[in-house]
């Protein structure tokens, strides 16, 4: 069965634009969420394999995703994809478990090389 | 006539793009504070340039505030003028941190350093996603301490039509400093943006 990916991010541009640039050779169906708390909506009731995560978003934020992600023990790859590029906060969604940190905007080659190294792809 | 509201759509896309030129502002900020910088969402707003004064006046009439306008000028006729105003309480501290000492020479050099930081990355960033790039006049101090700023505002803003308005809170480890910056475009180039916009869409 193919992978389901969630693409969470409260910009449709950014979503829009996640979902050109995965590499055609990603098997999988895409759902969207706009903010962190229909994130972890998703998150728990259904099975994803894999998140790309915005950071700065309304609601809840993508540290406050990670952090349930990580209390909860859920299962699943987060790659991280955010205009906030500082190295602490590549360093902090790292501890937090993250798999990858993507700078925005985000293209194909960017997204190819992280899914490649981690068997995505 | 022209129309220069924007759409939903519109409106979107440049937020996504001003929210990747801050992310490298405040990344430029954090490594040059040597601090952290906690990034929130920019408000962003489309006024008539008109309304601009009127809308500082409540907040920044009466205060010790500056403002630092720079030019620029893009290809294919995008061009602009930014204004970054703030309260000199602000500017004080990352004065501070920056190891300015305190009189107006330094004052003056100070400003016009954090107007390079936080401006010309902004738009540099900014101009990068619009495959465009921008290059820019002599920053100008356009009022300080003891000015009518209000007046100053007037008098900047009379020359455009449209103004983006982007507020920002950067929210350092040990303070917060707020400030709010002021994108003024004439009518030309907003259709100009809009079309970007429009291109930059139709690609996603």
């Amino acid at each position: 069965m193919a992978l389901t990916a969630l693409i969470c991010d409260d910009s449709l541009l950014a979503r829009n634009q996640m979902k050109k640039s995965l590499p055609g050779a990603f098997d999988a169906e895409i759902v969207t969420a706009t903010n962190g708390l229909e994130a972890l909506n998703v998150l728990r009731s259904q099975e994803i394999g894999v998140v790309f995560l915005d950071l700065t978003m309304p609601e809840l934020d993508g540290v406050g995703v990670l952090e349930a992600i990580k209390a909860e023990k859920m299962d699943v790859f987060v790659i991280v994809v955010s205009a906030d590029i500082q190295p602490e906060m590549q360093k902090r969604v790292m501890d937090l478990g993250a798999l990858a940190f993507i700078h925005k905007p985000v293209n194909t080659d960017k997204l190819s090389a992280v899914m490649r190294q981690y068997g995505l792809i | 006539m022209t129309d220069l509201s924007f759409t939903e759509e519109q409106r979107d896309c440049l937020q996504e793009l001003i929210n990747v030129a801050m992310g490298l502002a405040s990344d430029k900020l954090a490594r040059f504070l040597n601090t952290f910088v906690h990034l929130q969402v920019p408000a962003i707003g489309l006024v008539s340039a008109a309304e601009i004064p009127e809308q500082f006046r409540g907040q920044y009439q009466g205060l010790n505030s500056s403002m630092i306008s720079l030019g620029f000028f893009g290809d294919g006729g995008l061009r602009g003028e930014t204004i970054l105003l703030y309260q000199l309480d602000n500017a004080g501290k990352i004065a501070a941190l920056l190891g300015y000492d305190d009189d107006a020479t330094s004052e003056a050099e100070m400003l016009t350093d954090i107007s390079s930081i936080l401006t010309t990355t902004f738009l540099n960033g900014l101009a990068d996603q619009l495959e465009n790039s921008f290059s820019y006049a002599a920053p100008r101090i356009i009022s300080s301490r003891d000015s009518d700023f209000i007046s100053k505002l007037e008098q900047t803003a009379f020359h455009w039509q449209l103004a983006l308005k982007v507020d920002i809170r950067y929210e350092l480890t040990d303070y917060s400093f707020d400030c709010n910056m002021i994108l003024l475009i004439p009518g030309e180039a907003v259709l100009k943006l809009k079309t970007i916009l429009d291109h930059v869409l139709a690609e996603f």
